[in-house]
């Protein structure tokens, strides 16, 4: 858990209504066992509430039959109570079990919820949202739903039933003295509900210090080394004491508010139990009552007391449950991806001609990322792409391999718009290597064949030989069968492309994409790459985000991009005759 | 744990002041019963309505002590536990920023990150949660024991038997489950990793269709969870039930035992309701302290992993004021200097020796592994040399004063890092006093100035924490305005310039030429352009230097050097290159 999600997490639900709706009918499933396990929970608290008033008429017996105490009737009734005990607690038992199951099962089906979303949505949901802040809805939120749900329905349920019991069986004993205890209620309920509000507040703001605090540690410590150069370690500190001392303030006053209200409801049960004692004395000694009952009820009083305070508890705890659950409703009610044409047209025998039509792309209406784009690719040609940041090489890229979808004209290929294709067909003639060379947690192996599965090791360790990655890997400690991860330290940056490329050729795709590396791989393994893309790509079309003269210059057509438009195009010589952007470009590699 | 506890020292009279308030709430709670028994016994058997309203009168006066003891309690324990983390985290967090780079290194950036945060609200809450419980629950049993003894010495077995079936059953069920926790927080960690791989990974798993496969990873992770999950929870929540059948099992014992003990002495009607009530505060005090017990070794995790920390000795020291005169003219010279991480055997660097000097550009280049970056953190002392001498002007760099060495390094890493705040406030980082004019001809030279003007709101535009507002490009040459900015005798580029387009790099090295005429530059790179007309390029090789020349010079005599300027050009440009050498 990234130590800066603590703000997101803290605040109420912003949209309750559509929480709560979202909420309920998601547990709708669980409806029955839900239902099952409040009347559990009912059934078990009733049971409970006869106990004192069982052992009263224990004590009743027992006065009324001195100094011959009548045993037998004792017994019973003792009987009776280790009964009404036992069976309210299997019923507890009962109903916590079912809501755990309930809880468990509810959980795990949001989390599969999260994840199908995450495959349905379109690439360029996550452009927009920061990978962290999804994350957060599936380990943070989950877990605040997780935690909440078992402990909160059983605990209102019990509650209110012990609530409600208790004063029923308060009434029986004594109205005029029940009417006293029930003057506690609500002034413990208005007393609680205003500590809470505030203590939620400082709350709030305990964790809002707290999220400035973790950045700047988070900040300070990612740039230690420019602290360090430049003597900047006094300011650093100096402006972390103030933070810390905010947090200290903020943290002080939203503990003190949390802790009061136990004991500011204290106060109140406790002037309720002194008045009972006062007048149930005076009540028995008129003989208005009998000492069996006023011993019953003190206890009954007495057991007031926790359900007060932990429904003031519950509020709290409902809130951030909503906050939570709206966070997950929202992202599992984003627009999900078109879903493929039916039916959908297959290119059988692939010659790989790929063709641009007037396209143009835009995330937002007025400005175009891609504007009318047209261009030809004859089988088997190899494409470098090249152009300044920001002129929408990789955009072309990820429309290619339609992870999104052109705003104007078409693409096809061998003459077949790309868009009456299914997506897994369009994805499976490309074979693709990122920059960002992205490996799972398990085996070198397992990474290998991640693009055909029945991939023998055979296969594997022959294209790792000829992508010239086998002498890395037949280092590791158990080879082919080593694991490893994105940060994975004992591999470097360079090496980990030529993987993404081995593993690109176990899939053997008809078509490549490769989009190189800028910076931080040094100079022998980018000969290595290039060496084993240069395999990789012969006699197959294939499109390269080009940052290497020499792959520029092999190239059969170079496509010269700026501002979301191909400027110019054709090969090294042309377009160095041409005295272009493209001229331009080349010649300031050599002027220093 | 307990070695943490030094850091209360400071506040040792409010930790007194939260005892004896806290004593004084437990007292004047336990006293309530008492009272109680003593209205049944005293006031309603004899009918005695004045013994009623004296005992109800003390109730009342206690009750009132109680709850402003419990408000100075509660109030002195947040504040405690705030403050107390609050001079721990400063501890940490001082120790940190002190550290050399070979101790971040050891230690990872992202855990010390876990440690100040994480780690330390963990103790926090520990500790918190000890002022109030660990101070409370004991004194409730012994004062809890004391009064309920007084009041029915017959009964006091009971307690004995309650306390013994709560301490039992918590047990019996934490060691049935507590070893499914740890098992529990992998299955979650793996929840997570899958999921983080999902989202990082999303293009290549699309590009490759392998949506079903990942989705199946997730279920059979996901089912697991669950199915541990419930059985934690089917034994866990057996504890409540259980508590529940203690507590009703003591409360009806207590009855039973006193209504027979009735005919010795009738008194026993008052008392053994208040007894019954002593002894649950004893078995309820006796929940919280095993309850808190089995927190005890998680919270010592942590402070394990803060003590690792602060025991840390710091490596590197400097001297109060620098020793010697140091020469008019820049210079860094390297004497035979190596260097290995301490619990390495290898040496990263090995016998290295070179002089560069003012107004002369120094190049290193090597692959990955070759110890260029480490060379040149050895000049700021981020490391220690173990082995032979630096000098700086002159001086050994160990008889430097800190603020003396660091003024006159001007040092750009790797990947450009920039600080929450401002444009400016990022260029005036290294140098505080700098005026507006000199902020601008930096970024001028750092060739930032065109896209800073751009910016809504220029150089006083806000940058996000970590500089994630700005682009890779950008960033880098925002920190390379940065060192320019300080003014340095020695500027350090430490493969600065490879985020940069060639045609931005060949643009900055010009304007750089002019501010570098009276100072040493050390530049890392791997584009061989960068660095073609440095006047003194230095090959490395696993750590060793295998050549030292111009480019034309080593292009004829140092082979890793040929190899490496090979990859880069096309074979037309090599043979260019190697005829104008011969």
């Amino acid at each position: 858990m990234g130590p800066n999600n603590h703000i997101s997490n803290s605040g109420k639900a912003r949209n309750t209504k559509f929480a709560i709706k979202e909420f309920l009918s998601s547990i709708r499933p669980y409806r029955f066992s839900i239902l099952f396990s409040v009347l559990l929970s009912i059934g078990s608290a009733t049971l409970g509430l006869f106990i004192p008033k069982i052992l009263g008429d224990m004590t009743n017996i027992a006065v009324n039959t001195y100094p011959e105490i009548d045993w037998g009737q004792i017994g019973t009734k003792a009987i009776i109570v280790v009964v009404l005990f036992c069976s309210s607690a299997i019923l507890n038992y009962g109903q916590a079990f079912i809501l755990a199951v309930v809880s468990a099962n509810y959980t795990k089906d949001l989390r599969e919820k999260i994840l199908t979303k995450i495959s349905r949505l379109p690439i360029s949901y996550f452009d927009k949202h920061k990978y962290g802040d999804t994350l957060s809805r599936m380990t943070n939120d989950i877990d605040v739903i997780t935690t909440s749900m078992s402990q909160e329905i059983a605990d209102i349920t019990l509650s209110l039933t012990t609530l409600l019991g208790v004063m029923i069986l308060m009434l029986t004993i004594s109205v005029p003295l029940s009417l006293i205890s029930f003057i506690v209620v609500p002034l413990s309920v208005i007393v609680v509900g205003k500590i809470t509000n505030f203590a939620q507040k400082y709350f709030r703001e305990q964790q809002a210090t707290l999220g400035v605090l973790n950045s700047k540690i988070e900040e300070d410590y990612a740039g230690q080394i420019i602290i360090k150069s430049n003597s900047y370690e006094k300011a650093a500190i100096d402006s972390f004491n103030a933070s810390n001392q905010k947090l200290a303030k903020a943290a002080t006053r939203a503990q003190i508010f949390s802790s009061l209200s136990f004991p500011a409801t204290h106060v109140f049960t406790n002037l309720g139990y002194i008045a009972i004692c006062i007048l149930g004395g005076a009540f028995v000694i008129d003989g208005r009552i009998n000492i069996g009952n006023i011993q019953a009820f003190i206890q009954y009083v007495s057991r007031f007391n926790r359900p007060i305070t932990e429904i003031a508890a519950t509020t709290a705890t409902i809130q951030s449950l909503l906050a939570a659950s709206e966070r997950i409703f929202e992202f599992l009610a984003e627009e999900e991806e078109e879903p493929d044409k039916e039916p959908s047209i297959t290119i059988k025998d692939i010659r790989g001609e790929v063709e641009f039509h007037n396209v143009g792309f835009s995330y937002l209406p007025d400005t175009p990322v891609i504007r009318n784009l047209s261009i030809k690719v004859r089988p088997g040609m190899k494409v470098a792409i090249v152009g300044p940041t920001g002129a929408g090489k990789t955009t072309l890229i990820n429309l290619l391999m339609r992870f999104y979808e052109p705003t104007s004209g078409y693409i096809t290929i061998d003459g077949v718009p790309i868009h009456d294709m299914k997506r897994s067909d369009v994805r499976k003639l490309f074979g693709m290597v990122l920059q960002d060379t992205w490996l799972f947690n398990g085996s070198v192996y397992d990474n290998l064949r991640y693009g055909r599965a029945d991939a023998t090791m055979d296969d594997v360790i022959r294209a790792a030989k000829s992508s010239n990655v086998d002498h890395v890997i037949e280092v590791l400690p158990k080879t082919y069968r080593s694991e490893i991860s994105e940060d994975s330290d004992n591999i470097s940056a360079g090496e980990k492309q030529l993987i993404t490329i081995a593993r690109a050729m176990v899939a053997n795709p008809p078509m490549m994409i490769l989009d190189e590396a800028t910076s931080n791989v040094d100079t022998r393994t980018e000969q290595l790459i290039q060496d084993s893309f240069e395999k990789l790509t012969h006699g197959r079309t294939s499109f390269v985000i080009a940052h290497r003269l020499s792959t520029i210059r092999n190239s059969d057509l170079i496509l010269v991009m700026r501002d979301g438009a191909v400027v110019e195009q054709g090969n090294h010589e042309e377009l160095l005759k041409a005295n272009g952007f493209y001229a331009e470009l080349y010649n300031s590699q050599f002027t220093t | 744990m307990f070695r943490l506890f030094k850091y209360l020292r400071p506040y040792w009279w409010q930790v007194a002041i939260l005892l004896v308030a806290t004593g004084g709430q437990v007292y004047a709670t336990l006293q309530l019963p008492a009272l109680m028994a003593d209205i049944i016994n005293n006031g309603i058997v004899p009918q005695n309505m004045d013994s009623v309203w004296k005992d109800g009168g003390l109730m009342l006066v206690l009750a009132l002590v109680s709850a402003v003891a419990s408000f100075v309690s509660s109030y002195f324990s947040a504040k405690i536990g705030a403050y107390f983390s609050r001079d721990l985290r400063a501890e940490v967090f001082t120790k940190i920023l002190n550290f050399s780079l070979a101790d971040t290194k050891n230690f990872s950036t992202a855990s010390l990150i876990t440690r100040t945060t994480n780690d330390v609200n963990q103790i926090q809450m520990i500790i918190t949660m000890m002022l109030s419980i660990l101070i409370r629950a004991p004194l409730f049993c012994i004062f809890g024991l004391v009064m309920a003894i007084q009041t029915a010495p017959e009964m006091s077995w009971i307690i004995v038997v309650g306390i013994t079936a709560v301490v039992i059953s918590v047990i019996i069920i934490m060691s049935l489950v507590g070893p499914k926790f740890k098992i529990f927080q992998k299955l979650i960690d793996k929840v997570t990793l899958i999921t983080r791989e999902n989202l990082t990974g999303l293009k290549v798993i699309r590009a490759f269709n392998n949506e079903e496969l990942e989705h199946k990873k997730f279920t059979n992770t996901n089912n697991e969870l669950t199915k541990l999950l419930i059985f934690i929870d089917r034994i866990l929540e057996l504890q409540n039930p259980l508590i529940n059948i203690i507590f009703n099992g003591t409360t009806l014992l207590c009855s039973w035992i006193g209504l027979s003990l009735l005919s010795q002495n009738f008194a026993y009607l008052g008392n053994m309701t208040a007894f019954s009530e002593y002894v649950t505060f004893v078995m309820m005090s006796f929940l919280m302290l095993s309850l808190f017990f089995i927190m005890i070794p998680r919270a010592n995790v942590s402070a394990g992993r803060i003590n690792e920390l602060l025991k840390t000795t710091e490596k590197i020291h400097f001297v109060k004021e620098t020793r010697g005169i140091p020469e008019k003219r820049a210079s860094v010279e390297f004497r035979n200097v190596g260097f290995s991480y301490t619990d390495a055997a290898e040496k990263v660097l090995d016998n290295i020796s070179f002089k560069a000097i003012a107004g002369q550009t120094t190049a290193f280049i090597g692959s990955t592994g070759s110890g260029k970056s480490t060379l040149i953190n050895l000049v700021p002392r981020f490391y220690e040399a173990t082995s032979g001498e630096i000098l700086i002007d002159g001086i050994n760099i160990r008889d430097y004063s800190k603020e003396d060495l660091i003024r006159r390094i001007g040092l750009v890493p790797q990947r450009g890092v920039l600080f929450a705040g401002t444009v400016s406030s990022n260029i005036r980082f290294g140098a505080p006093n700098a005026t507006e004019a000199e902020i601008k001809q930096a970024a001028e030279i750092a060739q930032a100035a065109t896209f800073i003007e751009k910016l809504p709101g220029g150089y006083s535009a806000h940058i996000a924490q970590g500089g994630t507002n700005v682009s890779g490009g950008q960033k880098q040459r925002l920190s390379i305005a940065r060192a320019i900015c300080k003014k340095p005798d020695i500027f350090i580029f430490d493969d600065a310039f490879s985020a940069l387009d060639m045609k931005t790099d060949a643009k900055l090295r010009k304007a750089l030429k002019p501010i570098t005429s009276d100072a040493v530059v050390l530049i890392v790179a791997q584009r061989v352009s960068t660095i073609k007309d440095a006047d003194q390029i230095i090959v490395l090789n696993n750590g060793k230097m295998v050549g030292k020349g111009t480019h034309k010079e080593l292009i004829s005599n140092c082979k890793v050097y040929q190899s490496i300027v090979k990859s880069q050009l096309s074979d037309a440009e090599w043979r260019k290159e190697t005829n104008g050498a011969k």
